[in-house]
C-alpha cells in the first residue's frame, strides 16, 4: 500500500497531494484504520479559504450563511467520529487509503484527462490531478454526499458550482477573479473582494449601487435586469454561439440598451468585455425605405470594419442589430431573396472577423420564429444564441410606453415613488399633503413655521437620538402630550390645506385621484407582493378602488381611537369604585356594556346577525335580564370577532340572579356548541344538574380538566367562583392568562376553544333574602299542580277565590281585579282598558322597584385578578319577582286576548301566576314557548265552547290544586290545561 | 457612515474602555433601552442598533431567506461589530437577540466578552422533554391572527407580552414599535423566532452568559432560564427578577436597571 500511495501522489498536483497527506495525517490522528473520502472532504473544508467551502457557500440557496458551512464541518467531524478506529495495537501513523478513496482518485484522474484534450496523447503519469478535480470526485463519493445532505447541502449543486467556476477559469485564464466565479443570477459582478462575509447581501447590493453612483439607478428592477444582463454577458464571453439575441416582448429592448450603455462606458469589471466599440445599424437599416439595399449596407459595414479593426485600439466591435424585424418584415416579394442575401452577407462578416466582432440584437418571439423559418441557417451562420427574456410582470404590457421608450430612468423612478408611497403612507404625519403644488407649497410653509414654533429647544441636542433626548430630559407623558399636540396640529394643517385645495382646485383633485389609482394597481402586478399583505389587511376586497378616502384614513391611524375590548373600562371602574359611588358604578358598568347593539361595532353583517340571534335566544330564556343579555351577546360576538372563534373565552357573570346566569349560560352553550353546558360548582351549593357522578372523588381542578379534556370546545360553567378556595382561584386565574390548565398531577391541558363562564355574586344584594324567595318558589313548583281555565258567567260581585300566597307582596293584583270589576260593564272597552292599566301599573311598579334596587345593589367586589384577563364581565341585577309575575300575567293575558273574543274578560289568578313563575324559574321552557304551545291550544278549546255563550263571560286562569298530575320529567310547566266550563 | 451602520441605525453613545452592545428583541427597536442607556453612557461606549426588520429599518433590506433563521441576524451583529471595528464587547440581548448574540458568539467568540440575556429562550415549542411554553397549535393560531389582522393582533399581543394594562406606557410603547413593523416582515420574523430551536447550539456557546428573567413571562417560562443555565457551554448565572412580562426593561425599569447594571459591571466569580 505504501508503494501505492507514492504512485498516487505522483498523479496529483502539489496542492492536491498536500490535501491528501493532510487527510492521511488526520486519519492517523483520529486513529482510524483507513483514510476515506470523508477525511479528505473534512480536510478540504477545514482550510477557511478553501475552494470547497466557497463552492458550498455558493451552491447553497441561503448563500449568505457561512454558519451553514460550520454545520457542514460539524457533520463531517461527527461522521468521522463514527468511523471505526484501528484495532491493531501499534498505532498506524499513516492509515492506508480506502478503496472508496482510491476509486475517487482514479475518477479524478480520468476527469482530468478528459478535461484536457491536448494532454490526451501524453502518458498517464504526466496528467496531474488538480485540486478542483479532486474535490469533484470526492463529492461524487456516496459517503461524502450523504454527510453533505445531512447538513442540507447538495453535493451535485456544489459540484455544479465548482464546474461552473472551472469553466470560467478556463475562459479567464489563470487570473481567477473571485467575482467572476459568482454564478449567474447574483449581483456580485462588481463586488469588491474585501467585503465582509457577514454582510447582508441586500446591503451589499445597496453599497454596490452607492459605489456605482447611480450608474445603476434601479434598486428593484435593476436587480432582475442585472440577472439578464449577466446572462447576456456570459454568452458573449463564450467561445461559441456568442452572439446573443434577446427574445421577448418588451424587456429585451431595455436590457440591450443597458448592456450597450455599460459596454460603451466600460463599466464591466471583467475586462474581456471592456474597451469595445459599438456600431449600431439600427438607424440605417430600420429607416431604410428600400429593404433591398440591406445586403449592400452590410457589405459596406464589413468594409468599414476592416479599416476600423486595423486602426483603432479597441479590442473588438459589437454590432447592434437592434430589433431583427428589419430582416423579416419586408414585402413578401423580396423577403426571400433579399433576406437570404442579407443573412449570407452577415454570415460572411461574422466569419471574417471571428473573435473581433460580436452581434447583439433583440427580437420578439414571433420575429425570431420567422427568422428561423425563412433563414434556417442563420442561427449557426451568425453564431447566434437566443436568450429568452421573460417579462417580469404584466406591468410592461399595461404601460407599454414605460418599457419601450422610457428606458430605465422613468420606469425606475416610478417604481421608487411607488415604493416610498407604499411604505411610508402609514404613519408619517409629516408626509406631504396631497394637494396641488401651489397648495402644498403653502402647507409646507406653514408646517415649517409650526415646527419652528414647537421645537426651538431641540436644536442643541441633535447629537442624541430623539427618543433618548426624551428619556433623559423630560417626563415621558409630557413628551407624548407635546408630540400628540404637534401631530394634531400637523394633521389639522393638512386637513385645512387639503380642504382648501379641494375647494379651489377641484380639477387637480380629480386628476390626482386618477394618479392615485394607478400606483395602487402596479404593486399588485409587479414585484411588490410583500406589500400586498399590508393592503390586504385593510378591509374591503379592492382597496385600490377607493383611493382618496382610504388614503386619508391611512394617514391618521395614530389619531384613531383604538378598538378597545369592552373589558377595560369595567376593570378600572370596578377597582376604583369606592362604596359611596356604588350607584354610579353600576350605571357605568351597564353603560359600557351597552344594552344596545352599538352601531358599527361589528365589522360585518355576519357578526351583527350572530349578535342578533344570540341576543334573541338569551332574551327568550331570561327576559328579565335584558341588559345582561345584551352585554353577553355583545361580548361573545366581540370575542368571536377578536379571536376568530378560536381559543378559550372567559366570561364573568356577576350578580345574585343564579337562575338568570344559569339560563344565559345554557343558551350560550346551546348557541355555540348545540349542547347543554357543563356546570361545575366551586361553592358550597350543589345544583342538581351537575354531572356529579363523573367527578365524584376528584378535586375541583381535576373535574375542570376532565371536562375540558372530554369536550375541548364546550361551554363550561364554573359557578360560585367567589366561594372557591384560593388554590382553585389561583389556578383559574393562571389558566385565564396562559391558556392552559394544570391539574393536580401537574399535567398541562390546553384549553382549546372552551368558553368558560365564571359565575359569582360579588354584589351587595342580600342573597339570603333572594334565596328564601327562590326556595319558596321551588316548593311551589315542585308540588304537583295543574292549570285550568275556568269559563264562567261574569259576576258583578266576586269573592276572591284563591288563597293568597303573596300576602304582603301582592300589591298589584288585588286592586286591579277590583278595578277591573268596576269597569267591565262596558265590555268592549274592558280589555283594552285593563291592558292599558296593567301596563301602567307595571311601569310604575318597575320604577319603584328599580329605585329601591339602586339603593342597595351594586356589584362591588369582582376580583381584579379575574376581571383583568377575562373577556368581559356581565352584571345580572337582582330579580324582582314582582316584575316577573306581572310579566307572566301580561303574557298570558296577551296570548288569550289574541284568540278569544274581545268581549270576554280575562282573569289571571295570582296563584296561577306564581305557579307559572315557579315552573319557568326552574324549568327550561321559555314563557313564550309555553304560551304558544300549551296555553293557546287549550284556549282554542275554550273558544269553541264559548262561542255560543254570548257576552258576559269571564275566562279565568287558575291553578288547580285539587287534581293531581305527575309532572313530566324535566318540564316544570304543565303541558295540558284543563278547561272547565263553569256555571253555564 | 458605513452602509451597515446606516441600515441598522447604529448609534454610538458615551465613551469608555469597554463597549456595551444593546440588542433589542422582536417587535421593538433600540428605544426599548431608553431607561438603561443613561446609566451606561458615563462609563461605557454604548452601541445601539436596530435589528433588520424592525419598524425603523428599511424593509427593502429585509431578505426573507437570510432572516429565515437566527443566523442571518447573528451575521448582522458580527457585521456591525466588524464595521465598527469593535474587538470585544459586552453584549446585552433581549429576547430573541439574546439567542442571536449566542449564535454570533459561536462563530466569533473573540468578539464577545460576555452576553447578558434578558428573557431568552432557546426554543418556544414544548416537546416531550422540554417545556418552552407554547404548543404547535398556539403558534399556528398566533401566526394566523397576525396574518388576518395585524393591527388587532398587535393591540392584543402587546398587553400580553408586556404583562400590563392596555393603558400603561410600556404597553403603548411596545404596541407602537410592534405595529411599526411591516406585517409580512413581522410575521416572518415571528415565525423564525418561534420556530427556532437553539438547544443543540447552546453547548457550543463558550462565552460567559448572564441569564436574566422575569418571574412571570408569557413567552418564556422560568424553567427555561434554568435550562439555559444547565445547557450553555460556558459559565452562566441566572437571576430571576420579581417582574412581570417579557419586556421587563421597559415595563419595570426600577427593578431591572439595577439588576442589569450589576450584571454588566461584574463578571461571574469563578
Amino acid at each position: 500500500m505504501r508503494a501505492g500511495l507514492s504512485t498516487i501522489q505522483q498523479t496529483l498536483t502539489s496542492e492536491a497531494a498536500t490535501v491528501l497527506n493532510n487527510s492521511i495525517a488526520e486519519a492517523g490522528r483520529r486513529n482510524h484504520g483507513q483514510t476515506t473520502p470523508l477525511h479528505v472532504a473534512s480536510t478540504l473544508l477545514a482550510s477557511p479559504t478553501g475552494f470547497l467551502r466557497q463552492a458550498c457557500i455558493r451552491s447553497h440557496p441561503n448563500s449568505s450563511h457561512p454558519l451553514q458551512c460550520r454545520a457542514l464541518e460539524l457533520c463531517f467531524s461527527v461522521a468521522l467520529e463514527r468511523l471505526p478506529t484501528a484495532t491493531s495495537s501499534p498505532v498506524v501513523t499513516e492509515p492506508p487509503i480506502s478503496n472508496a478513496l482510491t476509486a475517487a482518485l482514479k475518477r479524478a484522474q480520468a476527469h482530468q484527462r478528459r478535461g484536457c484534450p491536448e494532454q490526451q496523447q501524453q502518458p498517464l503519469l504526466a496528467v496531474k490531478v488538480e485540486l478542483e478535480q479532486l474535490i469533484i470526485s470526492i463529492l461524487d463519493d456516496p459517503s461524502v454526499s450523504r454527510v453533505m445532505r445531512e447538513a442540507s447541502f447538495s453535493s451535485p449543486a456544489v459540484k455544479a458550482a465548482i464546474e461552473q467556476s472551472l469553466s470560467n477559469k478556463v475562459l479567464v485564464g489563470n487570473d481567477i477573479n473571485p467575482t467572476s466565479l459568482g454564478m449567474a443570477g447574483t449581483t456580485q459582478v462588481s463586488l469588491p473582494v474585501n467585503r465582509s462575509l457577514y454582510l447582508n447581501p441586500r446591503l451589499q447590493h445597496q453599497q454596490q449601487q452607492q459605489e456605482q453612483q447611480g450608474k445603476l439607478r434601479s434598486n428593484h428592477s435593476g436587480h432582475q435586469r442585472n440577472d439578464d444582463v449577466n446572462r447576456v454577458i456570459e454568452i458573449m464571453t463564450k467561445p461559441k454561439k456568442k452572439n446573443p439575441i434577446l427574445v421577448g416582448e418588451l424587456e429585451p429592448e431595455t436590457i440591450r440598451r443597458e448592456i450597450l450603455r455599460r459596454i460603451e462606458n466600460n463599466e464591466f469589471v471583467t475586462d474581456e468585455l471592456n474597451n469595445f466599440e459599438v456600431i449600431s445599424i439600427e438607424k440605417d437599416f430600420v429607416s431604410m425605405a428600400d429593404k433591398s439595399l440591406v445586403p449592400i449596407k452590410i457589405k459596406e459595414l464589413s468594409d468599414k470594419l476592416d479599416t476600423r479593426i486595423g486602426s483603432s485600439d479597441k479590442k473588438g466591435v459589437i454590432i447592434d442589430l437592434a430589433d431583427l424585424k428589419w430582416l423579416v418584415e419586408q414585402p413578401p416579394a423580396t423577403i426571400a431573396s433579399v433576406g437570404r442575401e442579407s443573412v449570407a452577407e452577415m454570415a460572411r462578416l461574422v466569419a471574417k472577423f471571428v473573435g473581433k466582432v460580436w452581434l447583439i440584437g433583440t427580437a420578439t418571439c414571433e420575429t425570431y420564429l420567422r427568422c428561423q423559418v425563412y433563414h434556417p441557417t442563420m442561427e449557426s451562420d451568425w453564431d447566434l444564441q437566443a436568450v429568452p427574456i421573460t417579462s417580469r410582470s404584466p406591468l410592461t404590457n399595461m404601460f407599454p410606453r414605460m418599457g419601450a421608450n422610457g428606458g430605465l430612468g422613468s420606469s425606475v423612478q416610478s417604481f421608487n415613488r411607488l415604493n416610498n408611497f407604499a411604505t411610508t403612507m402609514n404613519l408619517d404625519p409629516n408626509r406631504k399633503v396631497s394637494c396641488c403644488p401651489k397648495c402644498s407649497g403653502g402647507y409646507e410653509e406653514e408646517l415649517a413655521k409650526l415646527k419652528e414654533l414647537e421645537n426651538p429647544r431641540d436644536e442643541g441636542k441633535n447629537c442624541l437620538p430623539l427618543w433618548l433626548q426624551n428619556a433623559k430630559t423630560k417626563d415621558q407623558s409630557q413628551i407624548e402630550d407635546q408630540e400628540q399636540v404637534l401631530k394634531q396640529k400637523i394633521q389639522d394643517l393638512q386637513k385645512k390645506w387639503r380642504d382648501e385645495c379641494f375647494r379651489i382646485h377641484p380639477n387637480y383633485n380629480r386628476s390626482l385621484r386618477l394618479d392615485r389609482v394607478v400606483p395602487m394597481v402596479v404593486p399588485l402586478t409587479g414585484e411588490y407582493k410583500p406589500n400586498m399583505l399590508l393592503r390586504q389587511s385593510q378591509p374591503g376586497q379592492q382597496p385600490w378602488l377607493q383611493p382618496v378616502r382610504t388614503l386619508q384614513e391611512a394617514l391618521q391611524p395614530a389619531q384613531l381611537p383604538r378598538l378597545e375590548p369592552p373589558r377595560s373600562p369595567v376593570g378600572t371602574d370596578l377597582v376604583l369604585g369606592p362604596k359611596k359611588t356604588n350607584d354610579l358604578t353600576v350605571k357605568d358598568l351597564l353603560g359600557c356594556i351597552s344594552s344596545e347593539p352599538q352601531k358599527g361595532k361589528f365589522a360585518n353583517t355576519a357578526d351583527a346577525d350572530y349578535f342578533k340571534r344570540l341576543l334573541k335566544g338569551l332574551m327568550k330564556k331570561a327576559w328579565w335580564q335584558p341588559e345582561a343579555a345584551s352585554a353577553i351577546a355583545t361580548t361573545v360576538t366581540q370575542c368571536k370577532v377578536d379571536t376568530g372563534s378560536r381559543g378559550s373565552v372567559w366570561l364573568l357573570f356577576a350578580g345574585p340572579d343564579r337562575v338568570g346566569k344559569k339560563k344565559m349560560a345554557s343558551v350560550l352553550s346551546e348557541h355555540i356548541t348545540g349542547t347543554n353546558p357543563i356546570t361545575i360548582g366551586l361553592g358550597s351549593r350543589r345544583d342538581n344538574d351537575e354531572t356529579s357522578t363523573l367527578f365524584r372523588g376528584k378535586t375541583v381542578l381535576d373535574r375542570i380538566v376532565e371536562a375540558v379534556r372530554r369536550n375541548p370546545s364546550s361551554v363550561i360553567v364554573l359557578s360560585d367562583i367567589d366561594e372557591a378556595d384560593m388554590l382553585v382561584r389561583g389556578s383559574i386565574k393562571r389558566a385565564m392568562e396562559r391558556g392552559h390548565l394544570t391539574d393536580s398531577h401537574g399535567r398541562e391541558i390546553r384549553l382549546g376553544n372552551v368558553m368558560f363562564i365564571l359565575t359569582g355574586n360579588w354584589s351587595t344584594a342580600n342573597v339570603d333574602e333572594h334565596l328564601a324567595d327562590e326556595q319558596r318558589l321551588h316548593s311551589i313548583a315542585t308540588r304537583d299542580w295543574k292549570l285550568k281555565l275556568t269559563i264562567s258567567k261574569k259576576r258583578l260581585k266576586r269573592l276572591k277565590r284563591s288563597a293568597n300566597w303573596l300576602s304582603g307582596n301582592d300589591q298589584s293584583t288585588r286592586p286591579r281585579k277590583e278595578s277591573g270589576m268596576d269597569l267591565c260593564l262596558d265590555l268592549n272597552l274592558a280589555i283594552d282598558y285593563e291592558e292599558d292599566r296593567t301596563d301602567g301599573s307595571i311601569n310604575s311598579s318597575n320604577v319603584t322597584i328599580e329605585h329601591e334596587e339602586d339603593q342597595h345593589f351594586a356589584v362591588t367586589s369582582v376580583p381584579h385578578e379575574l376581571l383583568g384577563p377575562s373577556h368581559g364581565a356581565v352584571v345580572f341585577k337582582p330579580v324582582s319577582f314582582g316584575n316577573l309575575r306581572q310579566e307572566i300575567e301580561k303574557t298570558v293575558r296577551n296570548a288569550l286576548a289574541t284568540i278569544i273574543d274581545e268581549n270576554i274578560t280575562i282573569e289571571v289568578e295570582a296563584g296561577a301566576v306564581e305557579n307559572i313563575l315557579g315552573g319557568l324559574w326552574f324549568g327550561w321552557t321559555s314563557l313564550e314557548e309555553w304560551a304558544e304551545h300549551v296555553l293557546v291550544p287549550s284556549l282554542n278549546q275554550v273558544n269553541a265552547g264559548l262561542l255560543s255563550q254570548g257576552e258576559d263571560m269571564v275566562v279565568r286562569v287558575e291553578s288547580d290544586r285539587d287534581s293531581v298530575q305527575v309532572a313530566s320529567c324535566g318540564d316544570w310547566l304543565p303541558s295540558k290545561i284543563a278547561v272547565v266550563v263553569d256555571g253555564v | 457612515m458605513g452602509v451597515v451602520e446606516q441600515a441598522h441605525n447604529v448609534k454610538i453613545l458615551g465613551s469608555g474602555d469597554r463597549t456595551i452592545v444593546l440588542a433589542h428583541g422582536f417587535g421593538t427597536d433600540q428605544s426599548v433601552w431608553k431607561h438603561l442607556v443613561p446609566h451606561l453612557v458615563e462609563d461605557y461606549k454604548v452601541v445601539l442598533y436596530d435589528n433588520m426588520g424592525a419598524g425603523t429599518t428599511n424593509p427593502e433590506y429585509f431578505d426573507f431567506d437570510r432572516y429565515a433563521s437566527l443566523e442571518g441576524f447573528a451575521y448582522d451583529v458580527i457585521g456591525i461589530l466588524e464595521e465598527l471595528q469593535i474587538s470585544s464587547c459586552v453584549y446585552v440581548g433581549h429576547s430573541v437577540s439574546a439567542m442571536i448574540g449566542a449564535v454570533a458568539s459561536i462563530t466569533r467568540p473573540d468578539l464577545f466578552s460576555k452576553i447578558v440575556m434578558i428573557s431568552a429562550s432557546p426554543r418556544y415549542l414544548n416537546t416531550v422533554d422540554y417545556f418552552g411554553g407554547f404548543e404547535e397549535e398556539d403558534l399556528s393560531q398566533l401566526f394566523e391572527a397576525m396574518q388576518s389582522n395585524f393591527k388587532a393582533w398587535c393591540s392584543g399581543f402587546a398587553p400580553l407580552a408586556v404583562g400590563g394594562d392596555m393603558e400603561s406606557v410600556a404597553v403603548q410603547e411596545f404596541s407602537r414599535t410592534l405595529f411599526n413593523m411591516r406585517p409580512d416582515i413581522a410575521l416572518s420574523v415571528a415565525q423564525t423566532i418561534f420556530r427556532s430551536d437553539m438547544r443543540q447550539l447552546l453547548s457550543h456557546v463558550v462565552v460567559p452568559c448572564h441569564i436574566i428573567q422575569s418571574m412571570k413571562d408569557l413567552a418564556v417560562p422560568v424553567v427555561v432560564a434554568e435550562y439555559l443555565h444547565q445547557n450553555l457551554g460556558g459559565e452562566s448565572i441566572v437571576e430571576v427578577m420579581s417582574t412581570d412580562g417579557h419586556l421587563p426593561q421597559l415595563s419595570s425599569p426600577d427593578v431591572v436597571i439595577p439588576v442589569l447594571l450589576r450584571h454588566i459591571r461584574s463578571d461571574i466569580a469563578v
